[in-house]
């Protein structure tokens, strides 16, 4: 008991001394996370638009795959991509192995699947008259796509908090396709990993706290979008 | 009687192997209201939708600008002259401004003539106090009075309504029929369904019975069988 209580203190020292190498490591991580989540919710909500309004052969298939995709384990996309990336593989000569741009791509397709599959949901709960008035009222196809999107925004926010969540806790494919580089690819999640394998676990208390405060964070905007859509619905 | 404005014919509606429209034809004037009558699922709002082009027919020809075309090709020309309301008109999230605005930004108008059309709308409708009120906080008659406004800046020739009176109070229905007068007197073509015919006996011009798929003229003005 005091050895976890004097290492949460050493760790919420080493964070509020604004230890430069941990704080690196949590810069990598919000990086590399937060550019996977840009590049990638607009496209998947216009797939998720159209899986919802659009009715066109393999339309159900399309989304029982982007569901299926939902439980993929991350090391499997690791795995994957490591084999695509590395030198006898596909795109070996792209040189994006142990790159953050490996690490982004890897967690592009890892929030994909959520992306679509809960804004896929979002856009099916949400009332038909929307698409209908935009369009009576002379909105073209794509404005009035933009109007239903932005009907169900707090959904569609839930969604892309749940994404977030997703990729900046996870840690075989960044590992994987990352290798664990000390301020390149050393993300929250490997560096933790690493720590604990070393018995370090101070910096790995500390890293985990972060991401514990992350969650918290994330949860708490989540209730709160969620309690706005209801209060507008 | 003047030429119609748009001529609907050899309309036909299937869902999969059910038929619920069968050589639909109708003409609409300007100046004209057109009450549709039928029991529920007997294809009003198929047919309001079709019109509105919301909806997909399987068959049917326009006749629309001297031109008979088929309804995908005409479609694209004439939709911009109808607009559909709901029985439940769906406003968006934002207020009552920038719902009864919502239409004005594809019209062509600049920014300022867009304010002048809203400021009208808002007039014309009794509106102007309610102007910054969240439109989720409105009651049931002035969401109805918001949506029509909303159509009403945008001046279309053709207003199609399902039951706008449904689930009214007197006051309301009352409101409704002066805003819809107003509309017809000022040349737009208006079609409405509704279950009960009595509070649009003085507004309708003609009445259409959907039956077996079929639209049928009846006896509420001499003029019915004009528009067939």
């Amino acid at each position: 008991m005091d050895g976890l209580l004097g290492t949460t203190q050493q760790a919420l020292q080493l964070l509020l001394t604004g230890n430069p190498e941990l704080w690196t490591i949590v810069g990598v991580s919000f990086s590399v996370s937060l550019k996977a989540i840009i590049y990638t919710t607009p496209v998947a909500l216009v797939l998720a638009f159209v899986l919802a309004y659009l009715d066109f052969p393999g339309n159900r298939l399309l989304l029982s795959v982007f569901n299926s995709l939902l439980s993929v384990p991350t090391v499997v996309v690791g795995l994957l991509l490591y084999l695509l990336l590395s030198r006898q593989g596909p795109f070996g000569d792209l040189k994006l192995l142990f790159t953050q741009t490996a690490m982004v791509v890897a967690q592009m397709i890892l929030c994909f699947p959520i992306l679509v599959a809960l804004g896929h949901a979002a856009m099916q709960a949400a009332d038909q008259r929307a698409w209908e008035t935009a369009r009576t009222l002379g909105a073209p196809p794509w404005y009035a796509m933009l109007t239903v999107l932005y009907e169900v925004r707090f959904a569609l926010i839930t969604a892309v908090l749940t994404g977030f969540g997703r990729i900046i806790s996870e840690v075989g494919a960044s590992m994987m396709v990352g290798g664990n580089i000390m301020g390149f690819t050393r993300n929250i999640t490997t560096a933790i990993a690493l720590e604990t394998s070393k018995g370090e676990f101070v910096q790995g208390v500390a890293l985990g706290l972060v991401l514990l405060l992350l969650a918290f964070l994330l949860n708490f905007l989540l209730g709160y979008f969620q309690g706005k859509g209801k209060l507008l619905a | 009687m003047s030429a119609p404005l748009i001529t609907f014919r050899n309309l036909d509606k299937w869902y999969g192997a059910q038929q619920v429209l069968e050589q639909v034809k109708l003409s609409l004037y300007s100046g004209q209201c057109i009450l549709l009558a039928g029991e529920n699922g007997s294809g009003k709002t198929t047919l309001l939708k079709i019109l509105a082009g919301l909806e997909t027919p399987t068959r049917a020809e326009v006749e629309y600008a001297d031109t008979t075309q088929p309804w995908k090709t005409a479609v694209r020309r004439y939709r911009r002259e109808v607009i559909y309301l709901h029985q439940t008109p769906y406003l968006f999230n934002g207020t009552v401004a920038s719902n009864v605005a919502y239409g004005l930004r594809f019209t062509g108008l600049n920014r300022e003539q867009q304010q002048q059309a809203l400021a009208r709308g808002l007039v014309w409708a009794n509106l102007t106090e309610q102007a910054k009120r969240p439109a989720h906080t409105l009651s049931g008659g002035i969401r109805q009075r918001v949506a029509f406004t909303r159509a009403w800046v945008l001046s279309p020739k053709i207003l199609l309504l399902d039951e706008p009176i449904a689930n009214m109070d007197d006051a309301s229905r009352k409101q409704t029929c002066d805003l819809l007068g107003r509309m017809k007197s000022e040349g737009m073509s208006i079609v409405i369904t509704s279950h009960d015919a009595q509070p649009f006996e003085t507004l309708a011009d003609v009445r259409f019975q959907l039956e077996n798929n079929q639209l049928r003229p009846c006896e509420l003005h001499s003029t019915a069988r004009e528009s067939v």
